[in-house]
């Protein structure tokens, strides 16, 4: 009587929380384009499964700049460049670019690249695109490169010219690989570019790369079909039928499942510390990308403490950078010599520059000479607040031995991770002491410099402004002369050690984990290509 | 009192905690530090743009006209459009609710039919090896760090087992009878961690309320009347002792739909917990907003039903 | 209890269990003296769970307390990384070649600390409410009411709101549970102190005196003093859990040795399932503590209760 009344009573309440999520999707089946081979002998009926660690924020590329979202979107929109492990660019949908004059420069596209839908992917795509772009100034790095860039001009179906403001020898190289194409039908009727959703809710979505993503499951999956005609892949098609993105927001359980072959590949670069362990786990095979961004401290000028050179160089010297390497990162890691120029940019790099020595009674020598006198405790009557963001774990972990070091010379460091948006927010007004933080790409030196010891440079985050550099700065930007470019950086790099405007403190080489079943991978640098770039997707074969 | 005025009072009440939640919520995310355009813009983005981006979502304007226009558009039934993603917020959310009450509710039913029956038994044998087990398993139970218990079970269960798949809520491609088996696989192990925490409160109010049932003149009374033991107990004062238990169910559903957070996470199940903590990190006001009042909504909604469930099983209630 | 009082009539998850029982047993406890405590701790002595948990929770104090005699300070990183548990290492180390042993023995100091703290905070404040409305019967109607709306508030996601907005640190941690503990307690000690205020000798004193914190700390305080106890134990318990919760999310202060920091540590460098050590100690020292908390409170109530006691 009244135990069945409560059974029933319970039950009313499981059914209606199962009926609720039986309204949810029941998944009907796909019109199975059981086209197979699309005329290529590689294509296979095989779903290739890549884990990731968070959900797709915005499906329009020109937005935002989450990782998941990259990696989704690179598949559909291409770029015009891609980038080689020494940070030069390699023909993607351009096959050639260059400058007309100096403040012109053009790109020639291939003539064989088509939309999912049947329209034809033409320079009038690509030209609208960097056009809108520059009109609603959508929040993307595409949108930082534009600075100098008035318009861009499709001149024939396969080429566009665009027009600077000025001369910038490195700008075309930088949209070519920073910004991506998208459908003019598609977007144009959509109104701004900084506001469309392309969430799919108007019938779907439009591919020019090798997936088309045609169902979303948020929280949980990607699906992503094969387009059939995908020229830039061998062979023209791509390998797998279908990519599933499947999210797993903790790490250890995205390993787990790589073991119990749920997934084939983890898209996010594995912690240091698992590298090893995972390398010798059978079904498990590890990929290198090479890195292409560094880690570094900045220290913010502004304060009166941190505008003395010596109290900077005391700093700098107190950081033990080997045993970060090498117990943080476990050994991969390479030293930049303490330049923005890292080894990996080849032409740049200036092995005469050296790294700051850690050694602590140098830096107390320094912190005298500065004027301070350490107390009994023999510490130095200073102290600097060092921001970093706690979602970056590496850092996380470096900056306590950033801490260690500077208390030996003396010198307090508080510390203050933040949750990422308190850490943006304190970098954008100047609210710290020291800046801990890392950039994953930064491979044209004259850009970056350009960014970050510019007085007006959006991460210029020591506030410097040394006229020496920023005449180095601003004649190299107009120069086209590789030669006389690099010398220009060279020269900057040395004044920025010296004066340690700028702290960097290593490039870190990225390893990414797949199931031993599959192979082909094509390894890019950084996180954001890595091995799940968009012809390392469509390239992956089972053995 | 009617039931009509009884119903007319419930009823406010439930608006009332809605809103309370809705205002908290919205008075939280505005006094305390956190900048919204950040979390959307790359760094290198001009003083400019980002005022532009405050202006476009309606963050520039007073913080009580904020409030105003907000609470306007609630009631005509619009929760918004998300910062991060331009889609409303209503889409956002329903695409995880249902995960997130089908998870919870077979967790609560499954740790009713365990946790009463537990209770009952320690209760009914006070003081024995047999109460101290319960009472260790339930406590143990309450005492375990979710993520430490997930790992281990997907360790276990998932990867040298191999019974059970690792994260999700099912697999994709799967469809019909199919599809059903494993939304129910995938269901088992974030379940069974969620009835881990939660059978302790079950079983030690079952018991303790059950020994002070057993301890009140009616059942002394109804031992008198020669009444086998086993009746009295299961019948008299295991009726009484279920009003607690329902409440606690009233209030462990809404709970738990909004603290189910640690589970989704070590479990990667696509749950509203952790789509609140994605917006945490990236600062979408409309869907913290937004999920605040579904979890609110979702308190209100259980405890009128199991308002209803009390009357059932209380005829003192009616008669109040 | 009527259904208009659904909301009042039992606790969100952490305290249920133990709010259950002290409301179920609360009787009016005014008369308590020498005799009945005397009784109490009689029955209380025969409860082996009781006595094992108190022994339990008093090791972690000592631990917590003599942290430096126990172990040398975490040092910020080592040379062994991920060694499992033996040789000079009881415990093994961590992704930075740290001695797991002396991440938890230091973080004991700051789980203690935050359980402490918190439950402090939360009972001061919620006992003060309470027994404000328990006198002022004018202004308990409106305290009833914010009590239930907040005790109907999604507390973990509100934690986690508010622990990102603010940023993390052990302050921020203690004042947020504390901030979401107090109606649970003040709920407790409300229901305790309405049958003590009505009781005559309460009503005579209000008579003998105008001053109401006189009878308040004189009268009430006194007797919902046991209650306040066992709320103590398990609000801070459950302190440790939520901030161990908060701390894995990447929400706990980043800076100080806690169990929850060694477990975010684990997970952040992906270890949890290869390297079992970096979960098991923390997660079991996390399970010590609210443990013997809860049954510490469990044995204590029962031992309180003549009704239970008897048999």
């Amino acid at each position: 009587m009244f135990r069945t009344s409560r059974i029933a009573a319970v039950a009313a309440l499981a059914v209606s929380a199962l009926a609720l999520s039986a309204c949810a999707p029941t998944a009907p089946e796909p019109s199975a384009s059981a086209s197979g081979g699309g005329g290529a002998g590689a294509a296979s009926n095989e779903t290739l499964t890549i884990a990731t660690t968070t959900d797709v924020v915005n499906y329009n590329p020109l937005i935002g700049n989450s990782r998941s979202d990259y990696w989704i979107t690179n598949l559909m929109y291409p770029h015009l460049l891609s980038i080689a492990d020494d940070g030069s660019k390699e023909p993607q949908v351009a096959t050639e670019w260059g400058y007309v004059d100096e403040t012109t420069g053009f790109y020639e596209i291939r003539d064989d690249l088509t939309w999912s839908d049947g329209e034809k992917l033409t320079a009038e795509d690509v030209a609208w695109t960097m056009n809108a772009v520059k009109r609603d100034a959508p929040s993307g790095t595409f949108y930082g490169q534009l600075a100098n860039f008035e318009s861009a001009e499709a001149v024939s179906d396969t080429r566009v010219e665009i027009t600077l403001t000025t001369a910038d020898s490195s700008i075309v190289d930088e949209i070519g690989f920073w910004g991506n194409v998208v459908p003019k039908h598609v977007f144009e009727p959509a109104g701004s570019v900084a506001e469309f959703a392309n969430d799919g809710s108007a019938g779907g979505w439009v591919s020019a790369g090798p997936y088309l993503l045609t169902d979303v499951q948020v929280g949980q999956s990607y699906t992503l079909e094969r387009v059939e005609d995908y020229p830039l892949v061998e062979g023209g098609t791509p390998y797998s039928a279908e990519v599933v993105y499947r999210v797993f927001p903790d790490v250890n359980t995205e390993i787990l499942a790589l073991q119990s072959g749920e997934v084939d590949v983890i898209a996010n670069s594995l912690p240091p510390a698992q590298v090893e362990t995972l390398r010798n786990t059978p079904g498990i095979e590890v990929e290198e990308a090479v890195g292409l961004g560094y880690a570094h401290m900045t220290y913010n000028m502004t304060k009166p403490d941190l505008a003395k050179l010596e109290v900077r160089k005391a700093l700098a010297h107190s950081v033990d950078y080997e045993a970060i390497r090498k117990v943080v990162l476990q050994d991969q890691a390479v030293s930049t010599g303490s330049s923005p120029l890292m080894p990996v940019l080849e032409d740049y790099y200036d092995d005469s520059i050296e790294e700051y020595e850690f050694d602590t009674d140098m830096a107390r020598e320094l912190m005298e000479e500065a004027g301070y006198t350490a107390d009994a405790g023999g510490n130095f009557p200073v102290s600097f607040r060092l921001i970093y963001s706690l979602q970056d774990a590496v850092t996380s972990q470096w900056v306590t031995l950033v801490k260690d070091g500077a208390a030996e010379a003396g010198i307090t460091i508080e510390l203050q991770g933040t949750e990422r948006n308190t850490y943006l927010a304190q970098t954008n007004a100047g609210d710290f002491d020291i800046y801990a933080g890392n950039f994953a790409i930064m491979d044209d030196p004259v850009t970056n410099m350009t960014l970050a010891y510019l007085p007006e440079g959006a991460i210029n985050y020591t506030y410097v402004d040394d006229p020496e550099l920023n005449e180095l700065i601003t004649t190299a930007s107009s120069t086209t002369d590789k030669d006389e470019k690099v010398e220009l950086m060279r020269e900057a790099a040395a004044i920025v050690r010296d004066n340690v405007y700028d702290n960097i403190m290593y490039t870190q080489n990225l390893y990414f984990a797949h199931s031993d079943k599959w192979t082909g991978f094509v390894s890019k640098p950084s996180e954001l290509l890595s091995i799940v770039n968009p012809i390392s997707v469509a390239s992956a074969h089972l053995k | 009192m009617s039931i009509a005025t009884f119903v007319l009072r419930r009823l406010a009440r439930g608006v009332l905690t809605i809103w309370f939640a809705v205002t908290v919520t919205f008075l939280l995310l505005r006094l305390l530090p956190g900048d919204p355009a950040l979390a959307v813009a790359s760094p290198n983005m001009t003083e400019a743009a980002r005022a532009a981006l405050l202006e476009q979502y309606g963050l520039d304007k007073p913080l009580i006209v904020q409030y105003g226009l907000y609470l306007v558009q609630l009631v005509q039934g619009n929760l918004g459009v998300s910062f991060t993603q331009s889609v409303p917020v209503l889409d956002v959310l329903m695409q995880r609710l249902p995960w997130t009450l089908l998870l919870t509710g077979t967790a609560l039913v499954a740790t009713v039919l365990v946790g009463v029956p537990l209770g009952v038994i320690a209760a009914s044998k006070r003081g024995t090896v047999a109460d101290r087990a319960v009472q260790v398993i339930g406590v143990v139970g309450q005492s375990l760090f979710v993520p430490s218990v997930g790992v281990l079970l997907l360790y276990t269960f998932g990867l040298v087992l191999g019974w059970l798949p690792i994260g999700g809520a099912y697999d994709t491609g799967t469809y019909g009878n199919e599809w059903y088996l494993s939304v129910l696989s995938h269901l088992v192990l974030p379940a069974t961690s969620l009835v881990l925490i939660q059978l302790g409160s079950y079983v030690l109010t079952m018991r303790s309320t059950l020994i002070d049932a057993l301890g009140e003149d009616y059942t002394t009374l109804a031992h008198a009347n020669g009444l086998p033991a086993r009746r009295v107990l299961w019948k008299h004062a295991l009726r009484n002792a279920l009003l607690p238990t329902t409440t606690l169910i009233g209030l462990q559903l809404g709970f738990l739909v909004g603290g189910a957070v640690l589970t989704e996470t070590v479990f990667a199940y696509p749950g509203i917990g952790r789509g609140i903590y994605e917006a945490v990190t990236q600062l979408d006001f409309p869907v913290l907003q937004g999920a605040f009042l579904m979890l609110a909504a979702t308190v209100v909604v259980v405890n009128m039903i199991t308002d209803v469930i009390y009357g059932f099983l209380d005829p003192r209630v009616k008669t109040a | 209890m009527s259904a208009d009082k659904t909301l009042g009539g039992a606790g969100t998850v952490p305290l249920s269990a133990a709010e259950a029982m002290t409301s179920t047993t609360a009787e009016p406890v005014a008369d308590e003296n020498g005799r009945a405590s005397a009784a109490t701790w009689r029955a209380f002595r025969r409860e082996p769970l009781g006595l094992l948990a108190g022994g339990l929770l008093a090791l972690l104090v000592f631990v917590a307390i003599a942290a430096p005699l126990l172990s040398p300070y975490p040092a910020s990183f080592g040379e062994n990384v991920l060694r499992p548990p033996g040789g000079g290492e009881w415990f093994g180390t961590d992704a930075l070649g740290r001695s797991v042993y002396a991440e938890v023995v230091w973080g004991t100091q700051q789980s203690l600390l935050v359980a402490a703290a918190a439950s402090l905070i939360a009972i001061a404040f919620g006992t003060l409410v309470a027994v404000v409305g328990a006198y002022f019967r004018s202004i308990d109607g409106f305290i009833g009411v914010v009590v239930d709306l907040t005790l109907s508030l999604p507390v973990l996601p509100l934690m986690i709101l508010i622990a990102a907005l603010v940023g993390p640190s052990t302050t921020t941690i203690i004042l947020v549970v504390a901030a979401f503990s107090w109606p649970e307690v003040t709920r407790i000690v409300r229901s305790q102190a309405l049958t003590v205020v009505n009781l005559p000798y309460v009503d005579a004193a209000r008579l003998m005196t105008t001053s109401p914190v006189w009878i308040i700390t004189k009268h009430v305080v006194p007797t919902v003093t046991p209650v306040i106890v066992v709320s103590v134990v398990v609000t801070a318990s459950r302190a440790v859990l939520s901030a161990a919760g908060l701390a894995f999310l990447g929400l706990g202060d980043p800076t100080t040795w806690s169990w929850g920091r060694i477990l975010y540590e684990a997970q952040q460098s992906g270890a949890m399932s290869s390297a079992w050590w970096l979960t098991l100690f923390p997660s079991l020292a996390i399970l010590a503590l609210v443990l013997s908390a809860t049954l510490l409170s469990i044995a204590y109530n029962d031992a309180r209760n003549p009704k239970s006691r008897r048999r």
